[in-house]
């Protein structure tokens, strides 16, 4: 599933700009290193930390797009790192569960 | 001589806490993997350095074997990842990131004697195959991602970057 097709069938908040591109799969984490250990290349990656750290095991594995959940937003060097990086950020005030269930549920694995 | 053009995949995989202590003398820093909840935290002397407990994180220790030939790298001197900030041109690492620009990000495979003293680093091997492994399969048109080793940094104070720890979940 494409990235716009995502955002407009869960109501996604951009919190930069970004390319639009596939997403093969999900990843759930708040750890950095468990992200670098797990998430597969070009995934939606799931989490409540926003911390810079995040930013950079997201670029490490190639993470497609970050979702911050439960209405966490990044401070503005966070997003400033991530556009450099070529990172797509979005946010969603869903919880990090009830997120993953609307994923499941658009078919994503 | 091995022709094998490798697809690594991580083993060995462990979680643990990275244990950073400081010398306070000279301001050397030293780290090692701790598989101990709670690590030693008293203060000792080793030789010039008297070294006391700066921090302990959660962390992730692993090596890399080959799937298609079994050749595996021991990456156990690598005590962490650092996604560069440097743009020194008195520094190596800052001169690379300089060249390279928006095509690739520098990643710095740190071990755990900030004064390489020892004469121990993430082995030339290590390093290379952290950069396939992370390169492979990386989508089209995105940066690439260059590892170094930390002895290439011109002093551990002024290049710096993001450690890839699981320092600040507090802030969550």
């Amino acid at each position: 599933m494409k990235i716009s097709e995502i955002v407009d069938k869960t109501g996604l908040q951009a919190l930069n700009a970004g390319e639009d591109g596939e997403i093969p799969g999900v990843y759930v984490s708040d750890m950095a290193s468990d992200i670098i250990t797990g998430a597969p290349g070009g995934c939606l990656l799931l989490t409540l930390q926003t911390h810079k750290n995040l930013i950079a095991a997201a670029n490490v594995v190639d993470a497609g797009m970050v979702v911050f959940a439960h209405g966490k937003r990044p401070a503005d060097d966070v997003v400033e790192l991530a556009d450099r990086l070529g990172i797509a950020l979005f946010c969603t005030a869903d919880d990090t569960w009830s997120f993953a269930v609307k994923l499941f549920e658009l078919g994503m694995r | 001589m091995n022709t094998c053009a490798h697809h690594w995949s991580m083993t060995d995989v462990r979680g643990g806490y990275l244990v950073v202590e400081g010398c306070y003398h000279c301001g050397a820093r030293s780290s090692f993997f701790s598989t101990e909840p709670v690590p030693p935290m008293d203060e000792y002397r080793e030789g010039e350095h008297f070294w006391e407990y700066l921090s302990g994180d959660q962390a992730v220790t692993f090596g890399l074997r080959c799937d298609e030939c079994g050749r595996t790298v021991d990456l156990k001197a690598m005590t962490g990842l650092m996604l560069s900030t440097c743009d020194d041109p008195e520094c190596e690492i800052g001169r690379m990131a300089l060249e390279l620009g928006r095509s690739a990000s520098i990643y710095v495979a740190l071990c755990g004697d900030s004064t390489h003293a020892s004469g121990r680093c993430v082995s030339d091997e290590g390093v290379a195959a952290l950069g396939d492994y992370f390169n492979q399969g990386r989508r089209q048109g995105r940066r690439r991602i260059v590892v170094v080793p930390c002895r290439m940094r011109s002093d551990a104070d002024c290049c710096r970057g993001i450690v890839i720890a699981d320092s600040g979940l507090t802030d969550l």
